[in-house]
């Protein structure tokens, strides 16, 4: 088996993953696409020999293995950089939900307080 | 500007052994001094009795629904002051580092428009502090301060002091964005920047009675790298402006 039918069938198995887990509910359709717009450009981009070998002269790689691990490599780092952000952005949501409940709940034992 | 409605921010985490003692200390004064400076507790998601001792006691305390780390502690209490309309917010510790006595101090720059921020200094002139730190955080405290120099050309001698008074435009600033992380340097450096008046008097600081510093040995590299960083990234901010 080349590298070829290799490369594809790790890809269609990444699809497929995707897929499954979009089905399940636990992927949201918005940080699937990232993976399925990868895996699509994997597929097709060791389909077209034509096209992967001169990318892969253009960009100086002596071989098309090496330019497509590279490529590889640099979605995955482009996807943990934008994972990054999400996390961050999503505990400083949560940092301002745990500072409005707090600052509520203490109202409303004040309020609670007077009542009694 | 005003400073008739004075609220003390006081972050816990763990402190039962001082905080009922440093609340009793704010009480006598007020009582003693004819003054009326409210004082809140944030109690950190503290695991010991800090929560109980405290309502025991009536003192006013938020209990955040989880550990936030001293930065979203103390921008609770910021956010709490702005709520209530207070004035002046000042930040003081609950393990018996500050003195209630240097708050009318901190005040008097904020009362004659002086400055919106006023940092309580170990380092400046008129400070009577015996306790000065030690020497390797002096060090770090020295090189953070050179840093906040470079980026806003104004010197900040005790840049980690976490005793500070803002007025309430700082306040607001600080209730909408506050540093999780080390926010006492990298929130001086932010607020020289965006042009804000700071002004430093000096105080005495006791040793710490009981807990730990936030600022362990072993995190100290990361602190600096962090610290320097943050103040860094704050001066491109300005020139964006």
């Amino acid at each position: 088996m080349n590298y070829i039918a290799q490369i594809i069938i790790a890809f269609a198995a990444l699809l497929l993953i995707v897929v499954l887990l979009l089905r399940k509910g636990k992927l949201p359709v918005k940080y699937s696409l990232v993976w399925i717009f990868s895996a699509f450009l994997m597929i097709i981009a060791v389909c077209i020999p034509s096209v992967l070998d001169f990318l892969t002269k253009l960009l100086g790689f002596e071989l098309a293995s090496n330019f497509i691990l590279s490529l590889f490599l640099g979605i995955v780092i482009f996807i943990s950089i934008f994972l990054t952000v999400i996390v961050s952005r999503q505990s400083t949501k949560i940092k301002m939900l745990i500072q409005e409940i707090s600052l509520l709940k203490e109202k409303v034992d004040r309020i609670n307080d007077k009542n009694e | 500007m005003r400073t008739d409605k004075v609220l003390l921010i006081i972050p816990a985490y763990n402190e039962e052994e001082n905080i009922i003692s440093t609340c009793n200390k704010i009480r006598s004064y007020n009582e003693n001094f004819g003054t009326n400076y409210d004082f809140v507790v944030i109690n950190d998601g503290s695991k010991d009795s800090t929560s109980a001792l405290c309502h025991e006691n009536n003192v006013k305390i938020i209990d955040l629904v989880e550990n936030l780390g001293i930065g979203g502690a103390v921008q609770t209490g910021y956010k709490y002051a702005l709520e209530n309309g207070y004035d002046v917010a000042i930040q003081f510790d609950g393990d018996g580092q500050h003195d209630v006595s240097y708050v009318k101090k901190l005040l008097e720059p904020i009362k004659n428009d002086e400055a919106d921020f006023v940092i309580g200094s170990r380092f400046v002139k008129d400070s009577e502090s015996a306790f000065k730190s030690s020497f390797m955080r002096r060090v770090g405290i020295n090189i953070i301060s050179f840093a906040v120099k470079i980026v806003s050309g104004k010197k900040i001698f005790d840049t980690t002091s976490g005793f500070r008074a803002a007025s309430r435009k700082i306040i607001e600033l600080f209730a909408k964005s506050y540093p999780t992380e080390y926010p006492e340097p990298i929130t001086n450096a932010e607020i020289l920047c965006l042009g804000y008046k700071v002004k430093e008097v000096g105080v005495s600081m006791e040793e710490r009675v009981g807990g730990v510093s936030s600022i362990r040995a072993w995190k100290s590299v990361y602190y600096m790298i962090n610290v320097i960083l943050s103040i860094l990234i704050c001066s491109s901010k300005r020139k964006r402006k």
